[in-house]
């Protein structure tokens, strides 16, 4: 039943929206570094002072926000233990993967909201710092970590701000240890800026209506969304659906137990109620950090997927990203596996394994709801590039997007961001002209389409010449298993990643490359995946193959073969 | 000297009609003829001549705004288009920025992907390539394949041609060269280039930008030629000047060249109007508040000028839009949006919409969803007998009929509910309202709001109270302030120039030998399109960031020699300038300048109208007494309301709310607690009690 009158309710809803999406726009548009401001890799939320979101900004990426809840429960838990309480005018940092961070470089900062002496709620921000101090520069491509000391600077529950007193030393210290300082740094103070404005409106908004209200009006709109996804899993037949994918892993490792490894997902419906159990899946790699934080990345892949496909926005429209949503859902994780690894494990590249998972869940969902789902996508890989300017490191983040695979009724996207994540490139004329990088080629693949009633999404290829001499580093999944077809469309295509040398000669590379360093002249050439096609190839309409061919996207030769 | 202005809107063609000298004027409405909107305004011109009995050749001007080029875009109805492009990135506008439009969705569809402006079949590429920071040449370009490429597109029957080119907008040289080959190969073509349209940084928004231009540049070329021909039948004579999305108004030919100045014209001249009705009146700071049928504009504008909205902020479609264009924020809220409770149980208004038809219930043409008009009329805040000057009379029970059904599924009073949908609509414009004000370190509480829209003034009351707005202005003519916006609008043209300087290290020649050549090129676009540069002024500003920032703040730069002093005064306005939009100023860092801009202002000749005479008193205006329901103090209560013919209303003469204005083309309501004056502008200024 409802707390509050249903019109009071549409109106602090609208207002805590509003809040969110402020917090963002300022956060977006006022940091330093490309990973925040061009690709989005931020984000931004409301909780209630226990740490439930409220409210989350529509704009920044989705497993930047969704992580917030668990990093405000982990700071309540350290300062509890700490016995150091929160009070007006703390701003505190939080960055660890074992206590609700999605992985170290994801670097929050909590601003609590204070109505007199009342702990109310929490504006937190988070982003993705280009560089935490981990072994070697950047914050992504360190796949040779061995623990999570390795990977960079640890914050829990650091207040960089005590009673609106700066805590100095804490930056100092961050000065001295973190490449790209002023960037890093820089982006920090926006985060604290931007979540301080949510705070400010927070309260504002509770001195307009009233803290009861507003709470009240906050378990309404999450007994709402909680009420659409019961919905929604109520519909499906009750039953377990289990699939599984493979994970590249090291692959150039001589442990197998380092590569190839599986993820198994098992949907459990029963009634409004739907449990994901994902026993089967590989243990833990000890000393690589492919490992997955169960708070921050795990339940985020799993509940984002869910909610893409059970509660689409193309038929939903934009329902409310809080706490609510997530109650039907219970995620079974054994302990000392991928998904769910033991301190000290390293985790820090742990994105691109997500997203697999994120696509074993959707392929578990194929069975179930085949209307509402995309054959298998593409996954994706994020280098680090980084150089010595002037005695200054620079520091720069490519994702490179994957593609969804075919749907009922729709081609898969092409080269694009999929499922958990959804950044966006960097402009050509940006990236030359602030680094030394030249851009040679971005565009699709040709005859690289997976044949389908609905075909599959197609990859891109991206090439860059390093124009100096510089480092370069890769995490990246799907160099070894093809994103999988559905309902008789054939499987994708693998990604690929070649360094060509100043002497032609090339060097194909695995999904994983730690540091290495690259010469002026040399060149990388990355093929992005394409996703999986839908139905059978025989069904696609003559004037959607057709089209393809005029668009030079597939040849007649190629067409015969693979549509027959 | 006699001017006239036309806004062609998606049903109705508005024109007003002033004579600068004596003050004479005229307004009148026809419908839009879509197929070809040309004939609309000629029948909308003859009329209003034989009206006012006004000699063709008396016309000195013509100001028109159209939206041929919005409505080919959103109906995604234009040119079979081509583009030449740099080898190796064919799928720039296909890849985008490689982002989702929705988050959470699989079935979504991309407009790019789904709906591509140009098709890959008839994106070209050719070796040739400029580097930065200067845009040296760092492969030559490939003349031969230019033209081999324009051959085949031309077999192909492209009639329209984009050339687009990495880095042109540091160096259009290859783009220049590119566009006279294929000129010459297809004379009959559009062709135009990503330097001319917009020369900014970031490929992918700029080339869909030229695209946009290049998909709409036929079509605007026709219409606009078949304009110009009926208007010489027609024998007037008189410059025609067209609306442009900055607020100025831009030559025939200009528009021509340049489709995409137009893409968001639409909702420019409404805020100028609004603007202007307020300065009138003597309030500079005012809050434009336009609302229609299905959505509601939103405009700040401080001295009569609306700012302009960063680069970054503008889209059509779902396409990315490079152009300079008024920030005008826009939701989907209006008198037609439905009220509804969606799957989860929340109570919800817009921005689905029942359009004009079969439009809200009360209209009694079948609609069968309780609408914001619905919702108004069953409280009694719109006269079932005297809509639309009495023209259309509305259905009291239709509209009861389905708020109660509403109210039903709500389990609420159907009072309640009713006044629950202005209530969500009313918040859902006030956010708007604050994400343009207070988000931006502007107080509202220091502006006025001017209510325009046939739905403007039924809202505009509410509105301003939950924001603390003191008061409303409602213009003499709430519907058509688009068509009088026309006839203050200014010439204004635009040049930008991308240059990144950096404060620490600012090299004051190239600023400049910038603006120098950024001046010439102006004044030769001005001869060039028969305009006397000495009757412009200039004004520049700067697109400034925090150096890493990836977002500029437009700062204004001074006229005259750019010295140390000066610049250091624009690093100040900047850092003042990031303070109040987010909040924070990064005083230490460095600055970047990105882009520098030059824009010629010819001003219109001021629009002086005479004083209004008002009616003899309260009486001889007052029409009825009826019931209406308003929320005071936290409670719904229902008032004795009077009902006031609104032209007959004596000036300076205080109507004490609640009350209802009744005129032709819209409905004002005066709530309790607030009171309406006449004002010898024609404006009914509404002054709001003060929250205690």
């Amino acid at each position: 039943m409802s707390r509050i009158d249903p019109v009071t309710g549409a109106v602090i809803q609208g207002a805590l929206e509003s809040i969110a999406l402020e917090m963002g726009h300022k956060l977006m548009r006022m940091s330093y570094s490309s990973i925040i401001r061009e690709s989005e890799d931020f984000g931004a939320a409301l909780t209630d002072a226990t740490g439930l979101q409220m409210c989350e900004c529509r704009m920044s990426t989705p497993l930047q926000s969704g992580p917030i809840p668990g990093y405000i429960r982990n700071v309540l838990k350290v300062l509890a233990e700490r016995d150091d309480p929160v009070r007006p005018g703390d701003v505190i940092m939080h960055n660890d993967p074992y206590g609700g961070a999605s992985h170290g470089p994801d670097v929050a900062f909590c601003v609590p909201v204070f109505q007199g002496e009342t702990l109310i709620g929490w504006s937190a921000t988070t982003a993705h710092h280009l560089d935490i101090g981990a072994l070697s520069p950047g914050s992504c491509g360190i796949v040779d970590a061995v623990d999570t000391y390795a990977e960079g600077l640890q914050f829990k529950a650091i207040k960089v701000f005590d009673q609106g007193k700066r805590n100095d030393a804490v930056w100092h210290i961050l000065r001295a240890n973190i490449r790209a300082t002023d960037l890093v740094v820089g982006d920090m103070e926006a985060q604290i800026e931007a979540a301080r404005i949510g705070a400010a409106r927070l309260l504002g908004l509770v001195d307009r209506y009233g803290l009861d209200s507003t709470m009240a009006a906050f378990h309404d709109l999450m007994d709402y969304s909680e009420r659409l996804m019961r919905d929604a899993i109520r519909a499906l037949p009750d039953g377990d659906y289990t699939a599984s994918t493979m994970l590249d892993g090291y692959l150039d490792d001589p442990n197998p137990a380092r590569r190839e490894l599986p993820l198994v997902v098992t949907l459990k419906v029963k009634g409004d109620d739907l449990t994901v159990d994902l026993t089967g899946t590989a243990p833990q790699v000890p000393d690589k950090p492919i490992n997955m934080p169960l708070v921050g990345t795990v339940d985020c892949s799993v509940w984002l997927t869910i909610r893409s496909i059970l509660l689409d926005t193309v038929t939903y429209g934009a329902i409310p990203q809080n706490s609510g949503l997530t109650r039907p859902i219970t995620i079974e994780a054994p302990k000392g596996t991928l998904v769910n690894p033991i301190f000290p494990a390293p985790v820090i590249a742990r994105f691109c394994p997500g997203n697999q998972l994120a696509d074993t869940v959707m392929k578990a969902f194929a069975q179930i709801v085949p209307e509402q789902v995309s054959a298998g996508i593409g996954n994706l890989r994020v280098v680090a590039l980084s150089g010595l300017r002037d005695g200054d490191h620079w520091v720069h983040m490519e994702i490179m997007e994957g593609s969804y695979g075919g749907r009922k009724g729709l081609d898969g996207m092409d080269a694009v961001d999929t499922l958990y994540a959804n950044t966006r490139n960097n402009p050509i004329e940006d990236i030359e002209s602030h680094i030394p990088i030249r851009v040679d080629r971005y565009e699709l693949r040709e005859n690289a389409m997976a044949a389908g009633q609905w075909r599959g999404g197609i990859g891109a290829i991206r090439e860059f010449t390093f124009l100096d001499e510089a480092g370069f580093s890769l995490e990246g999944e799907g160099h070894a298993f093809k994103p999988w077809g559905f309902d008789g469309g054939a499987d994708g295509y693998e990604a690929e990643l070649t360094l060509v040398h100043t002497d032609g000669t090339t060097t194909s590379l695995p999904s994983k490359v730690p540091y290495f360093k690259v010469k002026a002249g040399e060149k990388l050439v990355s093929i992005g995946p394409s996703g999986g096609g839908y139905g059978d190839p025989q069904q696609r309409p003559a004037d959607a193959l057709a089209a393809d061919i005029a668009d030079g996207l597939l040849t007649e030769e190629t067409s015969k073969v693979i549509f027959g | 000297m006699k001017a006239i202005g036309i806004d062609v809107g998606g049903t109705f063609t508005d024109l007003i009609y002033v004579d600068r000298q004596t003050g004479a004027q005229g307004i009148h409405k026809v419908s839009t003829t879509p197929d070809d909107p040309s004939q609309g305004v000629i029948t909308g011109l003859t009329e209003l001549m034989a009206q006012g009995a006004i000699d063709p050749g008396d016309i000195a001007q013509i100001f028109h705004g159209t939206t041929t080029a919005t409505n080919a875009v959103l109906e995604a109805r234009g040119a079979r288009a081509g583009m030449i492009t740099n080898e190796g990135f064919r799928d720039v506008l296909h890849i985008g920025r490689h982002q989702r439009p929705d988050h959470y969705s699989i079935m979504q569809e991309i407009p790019w992907q789904n709906r591509p402006l140009i098709k890959r079949r008839y994106r070209k590429t050719v070796p040739g390539r400029l580097v930065p920071p200067t845009g040296e040449e760092l492969e030559p370009l490939d003349e031969a394949a230019i033209r081999q490429a324009a051959r085949e597109l031309k077999a192909d029957g492209v009639e329209a041609v984009a050339i687009c080119f990495l880095f042109s907008y540091l160096n259009p040289i290859h783009e220049n060269r590119a566009k006279a080959i294929v000129t010459e190969e297809m004379p009959e073509a559009f062709v135009t280039t990503s330097s001319d349209i917009s020369p900014q940084f970031r490929e992918f928004e700029r080339f869909t930008t030229a695209a946009l231009a290049t998909f709409v540049g036929p079509k605007v070329g026709t219409y606009v030629k078949n304009l110009e021909a009926a208007l010489a039948d027609q024998k007037i004579s008189g410059d025609l000047r067209i609306m442009a999305s900055n607020g100025g108004v831009v030559t025939p030919r200009m528009v021509t060249q340049n489709p995409a100045l137009t893409m968001m014209s639409g909702l420019a001249a409404g805020v100028l109007g609004g603007a202007w009705v307020g300065q009138r009146c003597g309030r500079d700071k005012v809050i434009t508040f336009d609302i229609g049928g299905t959505s509601a504009d939103i405009g700040i504008a401080v001295d009569g000028v609306c700012a302009e909205t960063d680069a970054r902020s503008t889209s059509i479609a779902g396409f990315p839009l490079l152009m300079p264009m008024l920030d005008i924020h826009t939701i989907g809220a209006g008198g037609g949006s439905i009220a509804y409770v969606d799957q989860g149980g929340a109570f919800k208004v817009g921005p689905q919409s029942a359009g004009a038809d079969p439009g809200p219930a009360a209209y009694g043409r079948g609609g069968a969803k309780p609408t914001v008009t619905d919702a108004n009329l069953v409280l009694g805040r719109l006269e079932p007998g005297d809509f639309l000057g009495g023209e259309m009379g509305l259905d009291l029970d239709a509209a009861q009929a389905v708020i109660n059904d509403l109210a039903t599924e709500l389990n609420m009073d159907p009072l309640e509910a009713a006044e629950g949908v202005l209530t969500i609509l009313n918040a859902n414009m006030a956010n708007a309202i604050r994400s343009r004000t207070v988000q931006r370190g502007i107080d509202p509480r220091a502006f006025s709001l001017v209510a325009m829209g046939g739905a403007g003034p039924l809202q505009g009351a509410e509105v301003a109270a939950m924001l603390e707005v003191p008061e409303v202005i409602v213009p003499p003519h709430p519907g058509i302030t688009s068509a009088l916006g026309l006839l203050i609008a200014d010439l204004k043209y635009d040049v930008i120039h991308t240059q990144f300087q950096v404060s620490t290290s600012a090299d004051l020649t190239q600023f400049n030998s910038e603006f120098a050549e950024m001046e010439a090129k102006l004044t030769s676009r001005l001869t060039e399109d028969g305009l006397n540069a000495d009757d412009v002024r200039f004004e520049r500003a700067g697109d400034l960031r925090y150096l890493g920032q990836g977002y500029e703040l437009r700062v204004p730069f001074d006229l005259g020699e750019v010295t140390d002093a000066a610049l250091a005064q624009v690093w100040q306005r900047f850092h003042d300038s990031h303070a109040a939009e987010y909040g924070h100023a990064f005083e230490n860092s460095a600055i970047e300048v990105v882009n520098l801009r030059m824009t010629a202002v010819g001003s219109s000749p001021d629009l002086d109208l005479p004083a209004q005479n008002g009616g003899k008193g309260l009486q001889a205006a007052h029409v009825r007494t009826r019931q209406s329901v308003f929320r005071v103090d936290g409670t719904l209560q229902s008032f004795e309301t009077q009902v006031y013919r609104r032209d007959l209303l004596p000036l300076g003469v205080p109507v004490p709310g609640p009350a209802i204005l009744l005129q032709k083309d819209s409905t004002t309501v005066v709530p309790p607690n607030a009171t309406a004056t006449p004002h010898e502008t024609g404006s009914v200024i509404i002054s709001l009690e003060a929250k205690s």
